[in-house]
C-alpha cells in the first residue's frame, strides 16, 4: 500500500452542511415465502402495516460539513456499506431524515454501471450519463478521463477483454472526472495496482486539499487516521463511537485485540492459601487514580499481594497489549526489590513506570504473586490502562529518534 | 427535500435524465442485436414470419371473408396495419417487465431514476418495430395495397397513444415483478390470450354482437380499430382520439404511481 501523508484536518465551523442524517434506520424487510412476498407488496402500496424485518441500520445521526471528512469503521455486517448507500440514495431509509446538498459521487463498486459488451470509450459515456453528466460535458471531459485511467489502446476494446484491474481504474478515472463535492467511496484506495494507487492518493490528496469532502469505508484504520478528522463506529447497525478518528480506531482496534484474547483460554482461580495478588491501584504520580495517560507520562502502580506463610512473595509485573502480548515485565527481586509486610499476611509493592513511551492504544498492568523462590506463579491480575496521543505511529514503543539529512550517502 | 421535487418534477418529463434515458435505450437496441449475424433484420423476420403463418392459416386453410365493404386491402395487409402496433405493444411490455432485474446489478449500486431503464426497454421494442412497420407498410404498398401511407401523422399519433399505455402498463408489470416473480409467467399467458381477445386478426364486425361490448372494454381494441380506419380507409384524426389519449395517460399515471411507489424498495428485494 502506497503511503500517505497526513491529509485530515478540521472542518471550519461555519462550514455548510452538506450531509445531515437524523436518526437513520433500516429494515430489510424478510420475504422467505409467496404469501410474504404478496402481502409485502400491498402493504407497501397501501403504505401502512408493519412488515417482517432484519434491522441493518437504528438511530445513526451524522453531520457532515464542507471539507470534513468522516470514516466509517466496524466489523462485516454492522451496517457501513448500507449506510454509505442510504446517503447515496440507492437505498431508502426506514426511518429518520437524510438531506444531502452539492454534488455527491458515489463509489460503491468501481465500474457498475459498465456494459461488457461496450468499448471503454463507450462506457464512459453511459457511466458518465449515469453520474448526470450531459453528452456535451462527457465530450469535455473524456480525453481527460482516458489519460487519467491510462490503458492505453484498450479504451477501444470491448470492456469485456478488459482485466478486472483495468476495469477499475476506467471506473475511478470517470468517478474522478465528475469534480464531486462530496466523495462516498467503500475501500478505493485498495484496488488497482502501485502506480494506480499512487495516482489515485494524489487525485485524493488534490480533492481534500481543495476542500473536498469524504465519507469513506474501510477496514484499514491507517487510511481512516489518514484522510478523516473523525470516525463513526458502527456494530450491529448502532453508532458505538464516534469522534475524533484517532481515539474511535484505537478504541476499535483495541476491542478487536480484546475479542481476540477472550476466544483464547482465560484466567484460573488461585486457592486462597497460595500466594495472589490482593488489589491494584494505577495512577498518576501526583496520587490521583487514572485510567488514560498522555505518551511520555509516569504511570504509578500500586498493589497488595497476600503470602500464606509470611514470607515476602516474588511480584512478576509489567505491560501487557490490550490482545494480551507482553511489552514489557519484570521480577521484583530482579532489582532487589522486596514486597514489604503491611499485616495479615499482606505486602505492599509499589512500581513506576517513568515517561512512558508506548504508542497511543489500550494497555494493561500484568502483576503476578509468585512464591518467595521466584519459581512458582500463582495469581495474575490485570488492570487496563490507555496511552492517548495524536500520532501515527506504528507498533507498540516509540524508540527514541531523530530525522536529520545526515552525511550524504556516496552515490554508486 | 430538493431532491424529491426534482424527482416529482422529472416523473412526467425525465428532460434532465435525457441523455441517461438515450443510452438506455441506445444499449438496449445494441444489447438485443450485438452478436447476431443478421442484426436489426431478425426485427422485422419475426413479425414477417407470423404474417406469413397467419396469411397461410386464415386465407388458405380457414378461407376467412372479411365482410364485405369493411376491407379495400387483402387480408395479409389487414392483419399486418395491425400485426405491428400488437408486437410493440406486447414486446414492450414484456421487455419493459424485466427491465428492472435485467438491471438489478446497477439498481444496486448506482442512483438514478429507475423508471428509466423500465421506459428504455419499452422506447426500444417500439423503434425497433416502428422502423419494421414502416417498411412492412410501404413494401405492401409498393405491392399494389391501397393503403393511406400519407396518414403518417395520425398514424404517428395512435402510436405515441399505444407507447404511452405501453409504458404504463410496463411500468407497473415491472414494479411488482420484482416483488411478486410470477408476474411474468402469468403476464407470458395472459398476453397470448389478449392476443386472441384483441382484433388483430379478425375485424370487430364479425365478432358475434353480444360479446362485442367485452372486447370494447380491452383498451387496445380501439387503437387498432382506428389503425385500420386511418390505414385502410384513410380516416383523418378526429376528436376522440383525444380520447384514447387521456385513457393511454390516465394508465400511464396509475402505473408509475404504482412504480414509484415501490421504486425506493427494490434494492432491498433485488
Amino acid at each position: 500500500m502506497a503511503s500517505l501523508p497526513r491529509l485530515q484536518r478540521e472542518a471550519d465551523p461555519d462550514a455548510p452542511v452538506l450531509i445531515r442524517l437524523e436518526g437513520i434506520g433500516k429494515d430489510f424487510p424478510k420475504v422467505e415465502t409467496a404469501g410474504r412476498r404478496v402481502s409485502t407488496l400491498l402493504k407497501l402500496l397501501v403504505g401502512a402495516g408493519e412488515l417482517p424485518h432484519f434491522r441493518a441500520l437504528d438511530g445513526i445521526d451524522l453531520t457532515l460539513k464542507r471539507s470534513e471528512s468522516v470514516g466509517l469503521i466496524g466489523g462485516n455486517g454492522a451496517g457501513k456499506s448500507t449506510l454509505l448507500k442510504i446517503v447515496a440514495g440507492v437505498v431508502k431509509p426506514t426511518r429518520g431524515s437524510v438531506q444531502v446538498n452539492g454534488r455527491v459521487s458515489a463509489l460503491l463498486e468501481l465500474g457498475s454501471g459498465f456494459h461488457p459488451d461496450y468499448t471503454g470509450r463507450d462506457n464512459i459515456f453511459l457511466a458518465a450519463a449515469l453520474m448526470g453528466l450531459t453528452r456535451a460535458e462527457t465530450r469535455e471531459r473524456v480525453d481527460e478521463i482516458i489519460a487519467f485511467a491510462d490503458i492505453g489502446s484498450h479504451i477501444d476494446d470491448p470492456l469485456k477483454h478488459y482485466s478486472s484491474g483495468m476495469v477499475v481504474r476506467l471506473g475511478f478515472a470517470v468517478a474522478s472526472a465528475l469534480r464531486p463535492e462530496v466523495l462516498i467511496t467503500d475501500e478505493v484506495l485498495a484496488v488497482g495496482d502501485e502506480s494506480f494507487q499512487r495516482k489515485c492518493i494524489r487525485w485524493m490528496e488534490r480533492f481534500l486539499g481543495d476542500g473536498g469532502t469524504l465519507l469513506f469505508v474501510s477496514h484499514s484504520m491507517y487510511h481512516v487516521q489518514t484522510l478523516c478528522s473523525r470516525a463513526l463506529w458502527l456494530e450491529e447497525g448502532r453508532a458505538r463511537a464516534f469522534g475524533d478518528s484517532f481515539d474511535v480506531t484505537q478504541e476499535y482496534l483495541a476491542w478487536h485485540e480484546q475479542k481476540q484474547r477472550a476466544e483464547s483460554p482465560g484466567a484460573h482461580v488461585v486457592p486462597p492459601s497460595m500466594p495472589s495478588i490482593r488489589k491494584v491501584w494505577i495512577g498518576r504520580a501526583d496520587g490521583e487514580a487514572c485510567e488514560a495517560f498522555n505518551q511520555g507520562e509516569d504511570v504509578v502502580v500500586r498493589g497488595l499481594a497476600y503470602s500464606p506463610d509470611g514470607r515476602a512473595p516474588v511480584i512478576l509485573a509489567g505491560v501487557v497489549r490490550a490482545d494480551g502480548s507482553a511489552v514489557f515485565g519484570t521480577h521484583s527481586n530482579e532489582s532487589g526489590f522486596e514486597p514489604v509486610a503491611v499485616g495479615d499476611g499482606l505486602f505492599s509493592f509499589q512500581m513506576i513506570l517513568r515517561s512512558v513511551p508506548l504508542v497511543p492504544g489500550k494497555y494493561g498492568f500484568r502483576s503476578h504473586a509468585l512464591d518467595p523462590e521466584g519459581l512458582r506463579l500463582f495469581d495474575t491480575v490485570e488492570t487496563p490502562f490507555v496511552v492517548k496521543g495524536r500520532s501515527r505511529d506504528y507498533g507498540i514503543v516509540q524508540l527514541p529518534h531523530e530525522w536529520s539529512a545526515g552525511t550524504p550517502l556516496p552515490r554508486d | 427535500m430538493m431532491r424529491q421535487a426534482r424527482t416529482a418534477g422529472a416523473i412526467l418529463f425525465p428532460w434532465s435524465h435525457r441523455w441517461l434515458l438515450w443510452s438506455f435505450t441506445r444499449r438496449e437496441i445494441l444489447d438485443r442485436y450485438t452478436g447476431s449475424l443478421a442484426g436489426a433484420a431478425w426485427a422485422l423476420a419475426h413479425p414477417l414470419a407470423l404474417l406469413a403463418i397467419y396469411a397461410f392459416v386464415f386465407t388458405t386453410v380457414f378461407r376467412v371473408q372479411l365482410p364485405p365493404g369493411s376491407s379495400s386491402v387483402s387480408y395479409t395487409a389487414f392483419v399486418a396495419v395491425t400485426l405491428w402496433p400488437w408486437l410493440m405493444f406486447s414486446d414492450g411490455v414484456q421487455r419493459g417487465m424485466g427491465a428492472i432485474q435485467a438491471n438489478a446489478a446497477l439498481i444496486r449500486k448506482v442512483a438514478f431514476p429507475h423508471r428509466l431503464v423500465v421506459f428504455a426497454n419499452v422506447l426500444s421494442s417500439f423503434a425497433v418495430h416502428a422502423l419494421g412497420f414502416a417498411v412492412a407498410m410501404l413494401t405492401l404498398r409498393l405491392l399494389g395495397e391501397p393503403l393511406w401511407l400519407g396518414r403518417a401523422p395520425a398514424v404517428a399519433f395512435v402510436l405515441l397513444t399505444l407507447l404511452i399505455g405501453t409504458l404504463g402498463v410496463s411500468a407497473m408489470l415491472a414494479a411488482v415483478q420484482v416483488l411478486v416473480r410470477d408476474v411474468s409467467q402469468l403476464v407470458g399467458v395472459l398476453l397470448t390470450l389478449l392476443f386472441y381477445a384483441t382484433p388483430v386478426l379478425y375485424p370487430v364486425s364479425l365478432v358475434p354482437a353480444g360479446m362485442r361490448p367485452w372486447l370494447r372494454a380491452n383498451p387496445l381494441t380501439p387503437l387498432l380499430e382506428r389503425m385500420r380506419e386511418i390505414l385502410i380507409n384513410g380516416s383523418a384524426l378526429a376528436p376522440g382520439d383525444l380520447w384514447m389519449l387521456v385513457v393511454a395517460v390516465a394508465i400511464f399515471a396509475a402505473g408509475l404511481w404504482v412504480f414509484e411507489r415501490l421504486s425506493p424498495f427494490f434494492e432491498d428485494f433485488l
